[in-house]
């Protein structure tokens, strides 16, 4: 469904991805590790458009997006929760919503369907709906952030550090959340570094180090490497 | 008495161009993060064009405001594209210094077009009216009116469209707005477009009661400056407000203290509040 061939991104001299390798079948959940720094971000940022890569390609469902702007690639089906939400914070819970509805804009009927959906995922955005997003816990502006994206109704979700910042139980819900979204064939890319939680969903994974893939394989092969144990598993 | 409800309503007046000259001014810095100074001359070509449109072509006043809002939108537009947009990666010292730059071309374009000359536009609004004590032109009341109308239909645009939300959703966060598809291109060009047509119809509306000349954006802007200092920058309800306090500070000050220093009630006024809420009356509040 998503295929990264030899992208790099550069920043002025310094470069950020090298040469990076992924790809992403449809309806898994593929996790992509590495500590701070690794790269993470970037390569979201560039599959998102927000970012240009200097060198490779990105398909999705065969065809090129690495040209496209970010309005074209999100109308392409591929949706972001990026690292620290980027919410409109004056703009209420419902307002936040709708706004991730945008490129559906013309079709009412079915936004008043999803934003039910929605809110069945999330019973607390719909109590709060009237709330300002600015106000609502970390929690809780995380599963606005993912609600926001479900909107679009995506067939690719990125998720970029959905669990970063939260408390344990919130941390265990949201990947619960995760899961419960990809049984409604909605293929995910995850970005963490609470490596535990994510194997344990995920499909298979990558391992990102100075912006360069070092492992790949399944989930089970991560969980046996014995880098990838002592680096991001603690063991 | 009836001195002081009179500058009421004087105040309400000039309230209201100061109001919709910030309230423009203040969408543009939502979008672009820098004080168009730029401003201030699409509000003067707003003036010459509804004039020129009038005396030349001999249209009725509000079909030429209609084409004046559309002249200066396009001119914000053009603006944005040609000027802002190539700049958007720029030090932000480059942005102000070529709007001051795109202020003193126009002025002098003006002046080239048009003359030195202080030109008064003519209004089918003229008449005085006199209900329970109070004595206006009928401009006046228009003026009123026709701001109220104004901010209700942005108001509307703004908070009940998807297309007006996108622009304040941009203004709050612009990733956010890329990561839900919104083409951050055409909403930027989309507020300079809305900023010109109220530059345009403000000074349109403004020109019968005071003079269309090259310089006519200068005070105004400045004053519009301080009205979104003191309101909070990027802030609309702020802008509105704003606009009104310093219309009644400066028709109450006129007439109680001097009419000498009217100009001067802005800044004082500009002082005050910013020592005690530096960050403005409507600061921007909330976290993402």
């Amino acid at each position: 469904m998503l295929k990264l061939k030899g992208v790099s991104v550069q920043y002025g001299a310094y470069k950020a991805v090298r040469n990076v390798d992924i790809e992403v079948g449809k309806g898994e959940i593929v996790v992509l590790l590495g500590s701070n720094g690794a790269g993470k971000s970037t390569v979201f940022k560039t599959i998102g458009g927000l970012h240009k890569c200097t060198e490779g390609e990105i398909m999705f469902e065969g065809k090129r997006i690495d040209q496209s702007s970010p309005a074209q690639i999100v109308k392409t089906g591929i949706v972001q929760c990026a690292e620290g939400r980027k919410l409109f914070p004056r703009m209420t819970v419902y307002e936040n919503l709708m706004m991730g509805a945008f490129i559906h804009r013309k079709q009412k009927k079915e936004i008043e369907n999803t934003l039910h959906e929605v809110y069945e995922l999330f019973p607390i955005l719909k109590e709060k709906r009237n709330d300002l997003a600015g106000s609502l816990s970390g929690g809780q502006q995380q599963m606005l952030a993912i609600g926001r994206a479900l909107m679009s109704k995506p067939k690719l979700m990125l998720l970029d550090e959905p669990s970063i910042g939260l408390a344990p139980i919130i941390v265990a819900q949201m990947f619960e959340v995760i899961k419960q979204i990809n049984k409604t064939e909605t293929t995910i890319l995850l970005a963490e570094q609470n490596a535990n939680a994510a194997l344990h969903i995920a499909h298979k994974g990558y391992v990102l180090e100075n912006g360069s893939i070092v492992v790949e394989g399944s989930s089970e092969e991560l969980f046996a490497d014995d880098n990838v144990r002592k680096a991001y598993l603690g063991a | 008495m009836e001195i002081f409800a009179q500058q009421i309503f004087n105040g309400l007046t000039v309230g209201s161009v100061y109001s919709l000259v910030a309230l423009g001014l203040t969408l543009v810095y939502g979008i672009l993060h820098i004080p168009n100074f730029a401003h201030g001359a699409l509000y003067m070509m707003g003036g010459y064009i509804t004039l020129t449109m009038m005396t030349k072509f001999g249209l009725y006043y509000w079909i030429a405001i209609m084409i004046s809002m559309v002249i200066v939108g396009l001119m914000g537009v053009l603006m944005e594209r040609l000027i802002f947009y190539p700049l958007r990666d720029a030090p932000p010292i480059q942005d102000k210094i070529a709007a001051i730059g795109i202020l003193l071309f126009l002025e002098a374009f003006a002046q080239f077009v048009w003359g030195a000359d202080y030109q008064t536009m003519p209004t089918p609004y003229g008449q005085v009216v006199s209900v329970m004590g109070l004595t206006f032109t009928m401009q006046r009341l228009l003026i009123i009116i026709s701001t109220v109308v104004v901010m209700i239909l942005l108001f509307l645009f703004l908070k009940k469209t998807f297309i007006g939300s996108a622009i304040i959703a941009m203004s709050q966060n612009r990733e956010g707005a890329h990561l839900v598809g919104i083409n951050t291109n055409k909403m930027a060009m989309l507020t300079f477009m809305i900023s010109g047509a109220l530059a345009a119809i403000a000074a349109s509306l403004s020109s019968p009661i005071n003079l269309v000349f090259p310089g006519m954006g200068h005070l105004v802007i400045l004053k519009a400056f301080v009205i979104i200092i003191i309101g909070g920058m990027g802030s609309i309800p702020g802008a509105i407000i704003g606009g009104y306090i310093l219309g009644f500070a400066e028709s109450l000050g006129a007439t109680y203290i001097s009419n000498d220093y009217k100009d001067i009630f802005a800044f004082i006024l500009l002082v005050l509040i910013l020592t005690f809420k530096p960050t403005g009356l409507f600061a921007k509040g909330g976290h993402s």
